[in-house]
């Protein structure tokens, strides 16, 4: 099988793209690494939750996409506040075990509420239908550019977050030194409810992006959790930029094997990478926590 | 004045059962430990003192190998152990108790005993499934033995009782006794009087003393308790801020104005 | 109706294995395997494939016991450089790149057609019936060699220090034990029940397809230990049966409740093992042991 420099950079653009759009669930696993230190299971369902809920918003309120979008995130922030209002809040002293088990109760909790009262059924979002572009067999969907410019949007306003606003400093000092954080008076309360209001938009547009790009179905988040949960350690634990940098890497290593194993294999990629990281260099690229011994 | 002068132990005695030399220990740019230096001759009574944060624990977890040491290396019984891992010091017989116990808590207070021996056989997989005899010989030794030592620390009461239920003071007695399960040649005690009554401070001296005049074990202890632990080692060690500022014996060296100031409310 | 008890019955007791594996993992020892489902898979199809070219049973069901044992040697050695909750999160991606593969590889597993005809046990008894009984027997059997060897083995010297390890292994550690020999043996201890496990179920159910092995399975071995008290093996017999007892009864309630379809119910059993896992974490913690760290 022969492969071509035009195939090569396709599978560059798709595999970047894909990363780009995995960046999303995995900041909001990061995000809750570094501060609230547990790898959270829910998150693909959250993002499943907000992608059925922004089919729901644009099913009932007309086509318009934004607006479904705005449901998604709301539904996102909504579920994500509960969950940690309800579960995680009262787990905060405990070890990491402890809420990684309540999250995949959340998780499960979450789906089996979505599917019950929303069915199995995949859904698309109606958009309009435009034609690939074409530059000489590299091929280019102008959806797919939308979703990716989404996604790139949402980590500039997440970086201005953590890095212009004080709440975000306020998240930034929390991961970095929770002890310190709090003698230097930094009432976690606030901080970390605007955390996980945070994590349920991240995992909302992630959800929402990757509903347009493909399907909305109840196994979208799962099937995304240990990519995500890959480009994380790829990247460093607690590290926004090392999650991007992670989930794009992560997403072209896995376009790039496809002629190799098929498209079905992809999460193995992204698995087989996550071992090789955390057995040959578990800070990451960016990270400065430990995952290994 | 850091460790650029011998400490006095090593003047009285050359050959040290366990020596630290320049030991360093960075954390995040920030010296935890700087070029520290003591030893401990065979069946010698070392005492470690200095105010929270001088690095007197950390010291412990590089000597007994939870942290490795930047710069710097420690021998022990002549053999270099500065990279070896910790498993590997406790078997030349190097052991150490922990500032906050770490009993085995669903374990029984025996069983805690029993578990710290060595037991060749009977801690392989085959011996499950085959061989129960000499396990049973082997473990019938050690139950004599977890006796007397449970009997020599005034645990017999208990000794059927989850090692979690103790008191601070008998959990303590507990991680003493299952050091000595492992005969150990020197203990490193991390403030064995921490939390604990006076009266169980008095009898915990005076078992590391017996252990010491009949069994020639040495003992390196860390504690604020300075009233006890003055009348109880040979050699005392003053640390500040990841140095040794004084060593000496115990009166001389806290009566030295540095020693004063440094250590400005400390029960001397 | 006999014919039902005993059918149920036989889940029942190949729950059990799973769970006294997972018992001597967790419960005993303190590692935690979200992949049980893995091993339970690989026993699984190793003994129907052995048997569909020719094998006899009693060497299948060796062959697959090993290899599930020899499967868990490099998760095993993973779990002496891993953090609890990373060891978790990788044996969670295990199991999924396990049932991928499975998925995929078809020209050995047939994929998601799923692999039919699979030789049942004391076939020459005829269907149902005594076979059944016969087939529970041995699984009696099999269970109470399970038990007495896992009763023997906690007060066994070997017990002892499998269970210090779970209560803290630094302090092991300062006693001159490695902690690291004996957790790879108990990983490939309890990793060969479970294959040993799917051994029986492939020559019961005598059909197999991935989606048998999805991690929700994990999930009901987990909370089977869980119910039935976490380090002790009685309870792991208790909670296999209480889970059972919860398996079918929700298929019994469908009867009771008008217009649910067993889709629903499927709905709702997950809702329940999600509550389940929240809510023990949250008010049973000693119902989860644990280790100090």
């Amino acid at each position: 099988m022969t492969i071509t420099l035009v195939d090569v950079v396709n599978l560059l653009i798709n595999g970047s793209i894909d990363g780009l759009l995995i960046a999303l669930p995995t900041l909001a696993l990061t995000l809750v690494m570094g501060i609230a230190r547990f790898p959270n299971a829910a998150t693909g369902d959250y993002m499943t939750v907000s992608a059925y809920a922004g089919i729901g918003v644009q099913a009932l309120g007309g086509a318009s996409i934004l607006l479904a979008g705005l449901g998604a995130i709301a539904a996102g922030a909504a579920i994500s506040v509960l969950f940690y209002l309800w579960v995680f809040r009262a787990l905060r002293g405990r070890a990491p075990v402890a809420s990684l088990v309540a999250s995949i109760g959340v998780a499960f909790f979450a789906r089996s509420m979505l599917t019950l009262f929303a069915g199995h059924d995949q859904h698309t979002f109606s958009i309009p239908l435009v034609r690939a572009w074409n530059f000489g067999g590299i091929r280019v969907l102008p959806t797919d550019l939308y979703v990716a410019g989404v996604a790139l949007l949402v980590m500039l306003l997440l970086f201005a977050l953590l890095h212009l606003t004080p709440i975000g400093r306020q998240m930034r000092a929390i991961a970095d030194n929770p002890d310190l954080a709090r003698a230097c008076g930094i009432r976690s309360g606030r901080v970390l409810l605007t955390l996980w209001a945070t994590v349920g938009a991240l995992c909302a547009l992630g959800g929402m992006m990757f509903g347009i790009k493909a399907v909305v179905s109840p196994e979208l988040g799962w099937e995304l959790l240990i990519p995500a949960f890959a480009a994380m350690i790829v990247g460093g634990i607690g590290s926004p930029i090392g999650a991007v940098a992670g989930a794009v890497l992560l997403g072209i290593a896995s376009e790039l094997s496809v002629p190799f194993v098929g498209p079905s294999y992809k999460i193995a990629v992204a698995f087989v990478l996550l071992l090789l990281v955390l057995l040959l260099r578990p800070r990451g690229l960016f990270g400065k926590a430990i995952a290994a011994r | 004045m850091s460790g650029a002068a011998k400490p006095q132990a090593l003047v009285d005695h050359p050959a040290a059962l366990l020596a630290a030399t320049g030991v360093t220990k960075r954390f995040g740019g920030f010296d935890v430990l700087d070029d520290v230096s003591f030893e401990v001759g065979a069946g010698r009574l070392v005492g470690i003192v200095g105010t929270n944060g001088a690095g007197k624990s950390t010291l412990f977890a590089v000597v007994s190998g939870q942290l490795d040491a930047d710069a710097g290396n420690v021998t022990f019984a002549g053999t270099d152990i500065t990279r070896l891992a910790p498993q590997r010091r406790a078997r030349l017989g190097l052991g150490r108790t922990f500032q906050v116990p770490r009993e085995f808590g669903h374990l029984t207070v025996r069983d805690n005993f029993l578990v710290a021996a060595r037991c060749e056989y009977g801690e392989t997989l085959r011996s499950v499934f085959g061989g129960w005899p000499r396990v049973r010989r082997e473990q019938k030794a050690l139950r004599e033995r977890a006796s007397e030592w449970i009997e020599f620390l005034g645990l017999t009461r208990v000794a059927g009782e989850l090692a979690g239920s103790l008191s601070g003071g008998q959990k303590k007695l507990l991680e003493l006794g299952r050091m000595l399960m492992t005969e150990p040649q020197c203990i490193l005690l991390d403030e064995p009087f921490a939390g604990v009554n006076p009266v169980l401070v008095d009898e915990i001296s005076q078992r590391i003393r017996d252990l010491n005049a009949t069994r020639g074990i040495a003992f390196v202890v860390i504690e604020h308790h300075l009233t006890a632990l003055k009348a109880l080692v040979q050699h005392l060690y003053v640390m500040d801020r990841g140095r040794v500022i004084a060593d000496g014996d115990p009166m001389s060296v806290l009566a030295q104005p540095r020693v004063l100031e440094a250590y400005m409310g400390g029960v001397i | 109706m006999t014919a039902y008890l005993v059918a149920v019955g036989i889940v029942a007791l190949i729950y059990m294995l799973l769970t006294i594996g997972l018992n001597l993992q967790y419960g005993y020892t303190g590692l935690i395997n979200f992949g049980v489902v893995a091993f339970f898979a690989i026993g699984a199809y190793t003994s129907a494939l052995l048997t569909l070219h020719g094998w006899w049973l009693v060497p299948a069901f060796v062959v697959a016991t090993i290899l599930g044992a020899l499967v868990a040697y490099p998760i095993g050695l993973l779990s002496l450089r891993l953090s609890d909750e990373y060891l978790a999160v990788v044996t969670l991606g295990f199991s999924e790149v396990v049932r991928i593969v499975i998925q995929q590889e078809e020209w050995l597993t047939k994929g998601v057609q799923g692999l039919p005809g699979i030789r049942r046990m004391f076939a020459f008894m005829g269907v149902g019936g005594y076979a059944d009984v016969a087939i529970l027997g041995v699984l009696v059997a099999c269970n109470m060699a399970a038990i007495g060897l896992m009763l023997h083995l906690v007060r066994s010297p070997y017990g002892r220090l499998i269970q210090a390890i779970r209560d803290d292994e630094i302090a092991v550690e300062a006693m001159g034990k490695d902690p690291r020999r004996l957790k790879v043996q108990v990983f490939m201890l309890g990793a060969g029940i479970a294959g040993l496990a799917g051994a029986f179920y492939a020559h019961f159910i005598t059909y197999l397809s991935p989606d048998q092995f999805l991690p929700l399975v994990t999930f009901y071995v987990w909370i089977a230990m869980i119910i039935g008290g976490t380090g002790r093996t009685t309870g792991a017999v208790a909670g296999s049966l209480l889970l059972l007892v919860f398996l079918e009864g929700s298929r019994f309630a469908r009867d009771f409740v008008p217009g649910v379809s067993e889709v629903q119910m499927a709905s709702v059993r997950l809702a329940l093992v999600g509550l389940a896992l929240i809510l023990f974490t949250l008010y049973r913690p000693q119902g989860m042991m644990g280790s100090r760290k």
